[in-house]
Formats: structure tokens, sequence, C-alpha cells
């Protein structure tokens, strides 16, 4: 009897999961959500979400690779504080983190030059990208530069004494045995950009047809009442999570099939 | 000639040592003794003072990378993620030739140390024997100046290491490839070494051929290496055959011929086998003594036997100790094991 005691919990906690889970299906009729997915607004929605958040990946790769490689490998004063610091937006309230942005971004301080350069940010897609972006750094950051301390550096001597420049042994070596580890925080990362709603709305704003990604637009049909709407996206964003859960999940396996001879590091 | 003249660092202390053309210089030396640093300052991998010549010009500035060396490290360093082949091709880039002549440059050493069916493989699929012989093919593909292995055969099971011993002797010697070989096993820095050097507490204590060493020895010199039993020759006689007959404690006993005078004949401890009975067999290298003294210490058993005016050490382990049942003053027929015998 006892040995079962300790599964309660796991079912608990199961069971809560799929009950909120089914609260969403089930609230509004089917039929209504079924027409809400075809909507044109939820179609501009995903459309929006997914290309603000595929560029906000994209610009943290471009960002959080070469930074977790220079926290991975370098060793400088303050790092431990740097570090923090950089984990910082992963607890910030989004919300917090918007403002921020918006106060950085708005007429007073950067802002002001970009607006004279012909760049506007704030209440546009664009500035989506960069509520996203801010927050999803980080975790690029954190995955690469673990993936980047789990390759021996004893390859790098190796492709040395090979002949390699050090571009050639990063490009080469470094970064096809880190890969699966970067790419497991790019995911990770993509999926917190699409679920993005705090910094997004306030810096890109909630305007429909204009700003309104995925959780925004559930949060703007909430507000008006259109629950069929809100919970279409919601379905969209849960399903679009999931996806992006199992695809980590499985990396991960076929990672440790693989890595018989020191791979990439995993994620902590 | 590589040269290492007056090298320092935090291990090593003011080294000197030439490894010559073509030829194969074992490094022995317990562990801790400086061994691998030497490798690394030869591969520029370590910082030092002192200078690194290869064919009197100086290296000491260049990089890894700029030293033309190959090195095969203790723990081989095949890359996971790259096939045999590519692993191959990656070690070419240097060279600056095409695919295609780095294809067919890759095939044929592939070939010479027969893993050519092992190319498309990667690291992880392939046994401990074949990572090694991968190893040594990226290390020699593309024709370094200096080759430095670092106790390549310490992970292997003993059959295939001593195949493998073979292998690389013979892909040394037909590439002419100069090498530096560090290992902390005697036997196969006497097997492999054109000539030896022992090191210890970061100096080079010894340098020569391992008969030079063990006459070394025989002076009064520290040593490192398991001390011969030097026996002194009455007469040699060359029989022509490749074995020179020589005269020892009023018995003939065969040696091979390696050019020297014979005054004198060197055979290690354990090459020497004794027995209570007369065993069968032709009577070459047949001796009988009187056991003198027998010293048991950790893991080894020595037994002096006096034979005529000459004392011989053997050595064996315990549990052949126990199996051989002698005790002091008894009478032992033994053997010298032909090939074992080396003239001085």
């Amino acid at each position: 009897m006892l040995r079962y005691i300790i599964w309660i919990p796991l079912v608990v906690v199961t069971l809560l999961v799929c009950s909120v889970l089914a609260a969403l299906l089930f609230h509004v009729s089917p039929g209504d959500v079924w027409q809400a997915l075809g909507s044109s607004e939820t179609r501009f929605a995903l459309r929006l979400s997914l290309a603000t958040s595929v560029a906000a990946v994209a610009l943290s790769l471009c960002l959080g690779v070469p930074s977790g490689y220079v926290l991975a490998r370098r060793r400088f004063p303050a790092q431990a504080l740097l570090d923090t610091l950089l984990d910082l937006p992963l607890v910030m309230t989004p919300l917090v983190a918007g403002i921020g942005i918006l106060f950085l971004f708005g007429r007073d301080w950067l802002g002001g030059t970009l607006a004279e350069l012909g760049v506007r940010l704030v209440f546009t897609p664009l500035g989506a990208v960069l509520a996203q972006t801010f927050i999803a750094v980080p975790i690029v950051i954190r995955s690469s530069r673990a993936a980047f301390e789990g390759v021996n550096r004893r390859f790098e001597l190796a492709g040395q004494t090979l002949g390699l420049s050090a571009p050639e042994i990063f490009v080469r070596i470094t970064l096809p045995l880190a890969w699966q580890g970067i790419l497991t925080g790019a995911i990770l990362a993509w999926a917190r950009a699409l679920g993005e709603f705090g910094a997004t709305l306030m810096v890109a704003g909630a305007t429909r047809f204009k700003t309104a990604t995925l959780p925004v637009s559930v949060y703007l049909n909430i507000s008006s009442g259109e629950l069929g709407a809100a919970i279409a996206c919601a379905w969209i964003l849960l399903a679009l999570g999931f996806v992006l859960l199992l695809a980590v999940k499985l990396l991960g396996r076929s990672r440790r099939t693989a890595s018989a001879s020191g791979g990439g590091g995993m994620l902590s | 000639m590589i040269s290492l003249r007056g090298i320092s660092n935090r291990v090593l202390h003011a080294v000197d040592l030439d490894i010559r053309d073509g030829e194969l210089l074992a490094l022995v030396g317990p562990s801790g003794a400086g061994k691998t640093t030497l490798l690394n300052v030869a591969a520029g991998l370590v910082p030092y003072t002192g200078s690194v010549l290869f064919h009197n010009r100086p290296v000491d500035r260049l990089p890894p990378r700029r030293r033309d060396i190959g090195y095969v490290f203790q723990d081989l360093l095949l890359f996971p993620h790259l096939n045999v082949e590519q692993n191959l091709l990656l070690a070419m880039r240097r060279l600056g030739l095409n695919r295609t002549e780095k294809k067919e440059r890759a095939r044929r050493i592939l070939e010479s140390f027969r893993i050519d069916a092992l190319r498309g493989r990667f690291p992880h699929e392939l046994s401990g024997g074949e990572q090694q012989r991968v190893a040594l093919a990226r290390a020699v593909v593309a024709r370094p100046k200096l080759l430095l292995l670092d106790e390549p055969f310490a992970n292997l099971d003993f059959r295939t290491a001593r195949y493998l011993r073979q292998e690389l002797k013979k892909q040394q010697r037909r590439l002419g490839l100069t090498t530096l070989f560090v290992t902390h096993n005697l036997a196969e820095a006497r097997e492999l070494g054109d000539r030896i050097a022992v090191m210890q507490q970061g100096r080079v204590k010894q340098e020569g051929t391992i008969e030079e060493i063990w006459f070394q020895q025989e002076l009064g010199e520290i040593g490192f290496l398991e001390k011969p039993n030097i026996l002194t020759c009455s007469y040699a006689i060359n029989l022509g055959n490749g074995l020179v007959e020589v005269g020892w404690a009023g018995t003939k006993l065969l040696v091979p011929d390696d050019g020297v005078s014979m005054e004198r004949v060197a055979i290690l401890p354990d090459e020497i086998y004794i027995s209570t009975e007369k065993s069968m067999g032709p009577p070459i290298n047949r001796f009988t003594g009187l056991v003198s003294d027998i010293i048991k210490s950790d893991g080894i058993v020595q037994v002096a036997v006096s034979v005529g005016d000459d004392i011989l050490r053997v050595e064996m382990s315990p549990e052949h100790f126990l199996a051989l049942n002698v005790t002091e003053g008894q009478q032992v027929h033994g053997i010298l094991k032909l090939r074992a015998l080396k003239g001085l």
C-alpha cells in the first residue's frame, strides 16, 4: 500500500493541469472556437506572433551564443555579478521589463535618437520583437554557456595541433559539439517569446491588426467579452508550446544516446 | 634534427634533448617526471623558457598550429561529431590541397593503417585499437616534422597494444617520421625506441640506446630503468649465422649478433627462468647454480642464484615463486632467454 502513496502528488498535479486545460477547452462551445480559429484577427495574431518570435529568437541567438561563449571560456572581474545581472530578465516581472524598455526607447532617451534615424520601436511590431528578445536572450545565454562549458577543451587543443586557426576551431569543433545544447536553449527561448505578454503589451501596445500577438489577442478578446476568440488564441498558444517542449524532450533523448564520447553540455 | 635547449618551466628544469631525423626517441620515467609537459613544450601548448629548434630554426614564437606537428594525445581526442574520414580531412586543412587530393591522401593513409573500411564510422563506433589507429593516422596524414605520442597504448589490452606497437614501428620507419614517444612502460620503450631518454623530476637523467643506458648504470649512474644482469664474457666467437657464441661461468651462451664486441652481455632479471628440475629441450643457454638469497618485496620476488663466480638476479611473481618452491642453498637449473640477451 505504502509504495502507491508516493504516486498521489503526481496524480494530483496531473489532474490539476488536465482540469485547467479541460476548463479552457469546454468553457465555450467548440463551434465558437472553431469559427474564431478561422477569423482574420486570429490568423493575423498567429502570423504576427510567429514573425516576431522567430525574429526575437534569431536576434537572441546572435547576441546570446557569443555571450555564452565568452562567459564559458573567459575569466574576468565581477563575472559572477554580470552573470546574475544577465539572468535578471528571467525572474523580472515582464510588465516591469516592458516599462523599462518603454522608458528607454520612449521620446526622451534612445527613442528620440532612433526616431531621427526613422526607426520607431514603441507601439510597433518591432517593439514586440525587442520586448521578446529582452525576455528570451537570457535563456539562450544560459543554455549556450552550459553547452560550451560541456565541450571538452582538449578537443580545441587537438585542433590547434592539427593546424586549425581559432575561428576554424570554433566553427568546425566547438560549435558542432555544443549545438544540441544551444538548440535546446533556442527552442525554449522561442516558446518563451511566443507566450510573452507583459513586456510586449507595454512596448508594442495592444492594437488589433497591428501589434496584437496571440497572448495580447487573448487579453483583448477577454476584455471585450469575446470568449470564443480568446480561447481559440489560447489553444493555438498551448499547441505550439506543447510541440516545442516535446521537441526539447526528444532532443535531450537523442543527445543522451548519441553523446558517447563527450558531446555538448546539458541544460541545467 | 629537433632540438630542445635549456627548456624550463614549472615542471621542467633545463632540459636538453635532441631527436634525430627519422628516429623514434622513447621518453620514459615515472609519472610526474614531466614527460607529457615536455611533449606540450615541443607542441607549443604550454609556456616555457629555453628554445625549441626544428632543423636549427627556433619555433618558440610559433603557435601550435604553425609548428607542423602531429600529436596523439593519451585520450586520443578524435572529434566525436566527425567520422573517421572527416577527422582526417580536418587535419589536412593546413596543406592547401583541394578536396579530391585530400580525400585521396586520406584514403591512402587509411589503407596503410588497414582501416579504410572504417572511414564512414564515428569514433564511438570504433574499438579501442581502431580508435588508436585512427588517431595515429590523423596525426601523420599531414606529414608533420615531429610526431608526438603520449602513452598511446596505455588504455589498450595487452594483445592489442603489442600488435599496435609493431604497427607503429613499421609506419614510423616507412614514413621516416621523427618521433618523440612518451611511455612509463620500460618494455615498450625498449621495443620501440631507437634511443631512450630517461626523465626524473623534470630532468633528463640519461639518454642513449638501451645498451648505452645499461652500461652507464653499470658505471654507477642513477637510473630509473630496471637493472639488468651484466655477464662478463671470457671469449666471443661470431658463428656467422646471426649468433655469437660467448663463454660465461664455464658454460657457453648463444647471443644474437648486434655487431658489437660482446665483452659483456646483459639480460633483465625477468627474462631468466629457473626450475628445480632440469627441463627438456635443446641445451642452449642453460646454467646450474645455487640459490644464495631470496628477497620478497611488493608484488615481486627476487632470487639470487650464484653461478660460478657470478651472481644472477632472477625476478618472478609471488605465485610463480610459490610454485617453484625453492629455499636458500638449493640447486636450481636455469635458462637465459636467447632473444633477451644483449651484447654490450
